[in-house]
């Protein structure tokens, strides 16, 4: 499940500030201080407003299959910088970095997406 | 589910140090500060002041925890970053020669974490008289510049805005979650999105990318009809000031003021002091919430916007469905609904 980062591999092709850019707080949903990485397949998209969210299905230690809800910020936002509704399709793989819910164990509020072929999207810096 | 942070306890809401050292009256009043560094300069207005033996401080409207030993003072801010977690900014320095300097660092975890750096205060100058109008040309559409907002989360609440927010659902009864208006208040505050100003001969409409929300300013004097509903955006007129344009709206609707979800009353007004540079490609904004009914000091934001022809205003289309969907997975619909009459700000 987990995905080791290779940040100086990866290219950075398109570039934001994914929560960095939220109107209204993370903060009660998601922590500031834990992070978590996850990889799977992108079994259905919602490209709204006022957030985005890919659910994706990944395979837990122990086989079986979870389904994680990763959520990022507004599409009029993302659009500005080239991340459309096309950018991540249902079935694509993809590895995602995100600070965790609170209570959901399953919740991500995205910093970053790794698509297959290395491309990374939302912050560069972290 | 709420933050931790929102819970009362947790943060003093009024932090009060006995004076320590010598008292030095000289610290007492109104000071503009200005932090600098590697991040984002920020300005802000400080008031220092003393009930009994003790020191008593806000910055932006809100309170801020404060040591003063002698010519000595350090004053740690609550902020929110632009996700909504919430920091601390500790600014350490002297009084000297009139003036307040010294160093801030930042403390706790946020989306983005802020550099320290240097900071100054100097003493608030006094409003000046009012200029015979300068009308300059805002007309255009800006985008949000970095920095200038301390964004201060805590406020100075009312005992009665207090038991209000006491039983407030961060996330859950944030207005925009479910695609619902927001108001101007905290709109005009947020970050992210740009707005386009049309100039017309007495007036001024502000479209807002951000819930697609419009905004006259009429600056011929008219007032609002009497069967003028409240609304979250409410009715504004404007006026020059010399080249500033100052806004003043009323008519607003019960809401919330920002992320931590302290309340609007009905009867709030807004005052707004914008500003263009000299060259005319930068916009600021000093913006006043008055509702002496929830807050005890008036809370300020501050915000600059640069000027960008290149963009355009993009459609805000808001679907709730996720919002419903999740707390339907998550097995709280139940406890969202049985609350409904919550969301209702008296």
């Amino acid at each position: 499940m987990a995905s080791a980062c290779r940040p100086a591999a990866i290219a950075c092709l398109l570039l934001l500030q994914a929560q960095a850019d939220a109107h209204h707080s993370f903060a009660a949903e998601f922590t500031a201080e834990e992070t978590a990485t996850v990889s799977g397949t992108v079994v259905e998209v919602w490209f709204r407003n006022p957030h985005v969210r890919y659910y994706i299905e990944v395979e837990a230690e122990n086989g079986e299959a979870q389904r994680w809800d990763t959520r990022g910020t507004s599409p009029s936002l993302l659009v500005r910088r080239g991340w459309t509704r096309d950018t991540i399709k249902v079935g694509d793989k993809v590895t995602i970095m995100g600070h965790k819910g609170r209570e959901n164990p399953h919740l991500l509020s995205i910093i970053w997406v790794e698509l297959a072929d290395g491309t990374r999207l939302g912050k560069v810096d972290y | 589910m709420r933050t931790r942070l929102s819970r009362r306890g947790l943060f003093v809401s009024l932090a009060l140090f006995p004076l320590a050292g010598a008292a030095n009256d000289a610290l007492v009043g109104d000071w503009m500060l200005e932090l600098t560094g590697k991040g984002p300069r920020l300005v802000g207005q400080l008031t220092l002041g003393r009930q009994g033996d003790t020191w008593v401080a806000h910055v932006e409207g809100g309170p801020a925890e404060v040591r003063v030993d002698g010519d000595n003072l350090d004053v740690r801010i609550d902020s929110r970053d632009l996700a909504g977690f919430v920091f601390y900014r500790r600014l350490s320095g002297r009084y000297a020669d009139g003036k307040l300097s010294g160093t801030f660092t930042i403390e706790g975890a946020t989306e983005d974490p802020e550099p320290g750096g240097q900071w100054t205060g100097v003493r608030k100058l006094p409003d000046r008289a009012p200029e015979p109008p300068r009308p300059v040309d805002v007309s255009g559409i800006w985008t949000p510049a970095p920095g200038v907002d301390f964004r201060k989360y805590t406020m100075d609440l009312t005992d009665k805005a207090q038991a209000w927010f006491e039983g407030y659902l961060m996330h859950y009864d944030q207005p925009n979650v479910r695609c619902v208006s927001p108001g101007i208040v905290a709109m005009v505050a947020w970050g992210a999105y740009p707005f386009e100003i049309l100039a017309d001969d007495g007036r001024l409409t502000f479209i807002y990318e951000v819930e697609s929300e419009v905004r006259r300013i009429f600056l011929d004097g008219r007032e609002p009809p009497e069967y003028y509903p409240t609304s979250p955006m409410g009715y504004s007129t404007g006026y020059w000031d010399g080249s500033a344009l100052v806004v003043e709206t009323e008519l607003l609707e019960a809401n919330v003021r920002d992320f931590r979800g302290e309340p609007v009353s009905d009867g709030a007004r807004m005052h707004e002091r914008y500003s263009l540079s000299d060259d005319g490609r930068r916009l600021s904004a000093v913006i006043t919430l008055l509702d002496p009914e929830n807050y005890r000091v008036p809370p300020v934001r501050r915000r600059e916007w640069v000027r960008d022809p290149a963009t355009v205003i993009l459609p805000y289309e808001c679907d709730p469905d996720s919002f419903y969907r999740q707390m339907y997975d998550e097995g709280k619909l139940d406890m969202y609904f049985e609350r409904s009459e919550r969301r209702l700000i008296e």
